[in-house]
């Protein structure tokens, strides 16, 4: 009968065996920088160290007055989280910027439901429309609402980008409220100009660079580029989220330095620290 | 099922997919690839959910008189021709010949149609820019049409000149905004998903 001894004896071995059968999938320096980062992130996120002040990214204070005129004249809001998806054959960063619009859609969805009006999500692909749902149930339990999550739905419109701009345009109405947050790509501008059209007051974020200038010339608030990640640390009230705006301020001034730093090297002469920094 | 058990499954995926990605081990590997199996095996559920979620909606429309009938009738006959034609009996499912027909005769063209549309409704809104915010719109509308006066098809030196300029307005002055939103995307999708691989949301705060 085996003892605890040889349990733990067996238990390293396999550890050991586990280790000694692996290797570094990217050499030593990009494994040690990717840990450093997380490494950062993670004090960040634990222990704030200074107080953030957040700008009104995308004018997104004015969302519950918006939904407040919205609730007296008997308007509706929608929500489309870009065409992207999250599972559909779209670029890794395209596909990121629909999880983050979730934390748009949950503060938007928390102000329709204290005010009861309302809210449709529009989205092309199924997995989003999972996770859409659960961000409403979850803005609805926040709000101790219940009664009022019938009128919130989700529908999902079928597959595509095209099919995405298409349905925007054939169902475009007034709104009290709109929004479109996610990733675009030649679309955009469909999409935007079908779901925002002439409501009382739209909300326009991508982080596709190259569809900047649709929410821009289409939203009454924008956010682009990074500030559509940004702003899921903006609209929380206090605590982690504001560190993790903090960590995200440091994180890019560190790597503005480095740029720098490394570009007067290479230009003085020295060793290539881009190719450092990626392994080559 | 409780908060604590979502947040343990979340971040032991995360913590897997991450060691996966920085350390080549066979055992981890084929838990990661198992992982990814039943991501693929969600979406396939969810696609099928979704498909049917559509068609119930629409028939319930229909069934209730809804604001657009005609959309939803086109909607579900458009569904069956597609789906009657890539698994009727004999047929090569996606790459069968009325598939691609449908494909190429009917969806392609409506796709094309309605991104021929964009010029339009670029002008409409650039009318809808100035009129909220004139400053930016007008700093963008005059980029845009320098940009067309550098891209001009006119010949000789003039032309050479203004290629000359077109390319490096696209390679300094673009690239480097392009580069500088690129950059500040990628650190805000790090911390993002440094965010949702602890889980962290409103109701942790």
């Amino acid at each position: 009968m085996p003892n605890l001894g040889e349990l733990m004896a067996n238990l390293i071995s396999a550890l050991t065996n586990a280790v000694g059968s692996s290797s570094m999938r990217l050499g030593a320096a990009p494994t040690v920088g990717i840990l450093l980062v997380l490494l950062v992130l993670l004090s960040l996120l634990a222990r704030p160290l200074a107080r953030w002040s957040a700008a009104d990214l995308g004018q997104l204070t004015r969302i519950g007055r918006a939904m407040a005129l919205s609730a007296e004249s008997g308007a509706d809001a929608t929500v489309s989280l870009g065409t992207a998806g999250v599972v559909r054959a779209a670029s890794a960063t395209d596909r990121f910027q629909t999880l983050g619009s979730l934390p748009l859609l949950g503060h938007v969805a928390e102000a329709a439901a204290r005010a009861g009006v309302p809210l449709s999500v529009t989205t092309n692909d199924p997995v989003a429309a999972l996770f859409a749902e659960a961000t409403l149930a979850g803005a609805h339990r926040r709000t101790a609402t219940p009664e009022r999550a019938s009128a919130s739905t989700v529908e999902y419109i079928g597959e595509g980008r095209a099919l995405a701009a298409a349905a925007a345009l054939a169902g475009a109405r007034s709104h009290g409220l709109a929004m479109v947050a996610g990733g675009l790509a030649e679309e955009g501008l469909l999409l935007l100009d079908g779901v925002l059209g002439d409501a009382e007051w739209s909300v326009a974020g991508t982080a596709s660079a190259g569809q900047a200038a649709g929410p821009l010339l289409n939203g009454d608030g924008s956010l682009i580029g990074p500030e559509l990640l940004q702003a899921g640390g903006e609209v929380s009230a206090s605590g982690s989220a504001r560190a993790v705006v903090l960590a995200a301020n440091r994180l890019i001034w560190t790597v503005i330095g480095v740029l720098l730093i490394g570009s007067l090297v290479a230009w003085a002469g020295g060793p290539q620290v881009a190719a450092f920094l990626a392994g080559r | 099922m409780r908060r604590s058990l979502v947040t343990a499954a979340a971040l032991v995926s995360g913590l897997l997919v991450l060691l996966d990605l920085l350390v080549v081990n066979p055992s981890l590997g084929e838990a990661a690839g198992a992982l990814n199996e039943l991501l693929v095996l969600l979406v396939a559920a969810a696609a099928v959910g979704g498909g049917a979620t559509l068609v119930a909606h629409h028939l319930r429309a229909l069934a209730s008189g809804g604001d657009d009938p005609i959309g939803s009738i086109v909607l579900l006959v458009g569904m069956a021709a597609i789906v009657v034609a890539g698994l009727r009996p004999g047929s090569s499912g996606s790459s069968d010949p009325v598939v691609l027909w449908l494909v190429a005769a009917l969806l392609a063209p409506l796709a094309a149609s309605l991104f021929a549309l964009l010029f339009l409704f670029l002008l409409r809104a650039v009318r809808r820019g100035f009129a909220l915010r004139f400053r930016e719109t007008a700093v963008m509308a005059a980029a845009a049409a320098m940009v067309i006066v550098l891209l001009l098809p006119i010949g000789g030196q003039a032309g050479e000149w203004l290629t000359a300029t077109a390319g490096w307005v696209r390679a300094v002055p673009l690239g480097g905004v392009f580069r500088g939103l690129l950059i500040g995307v990628g650190v805000m999708v790090a911390i993002s998903a440094a965010r949702s691989l602890l889980t962290l949301d409103r109701d942790d705060e």
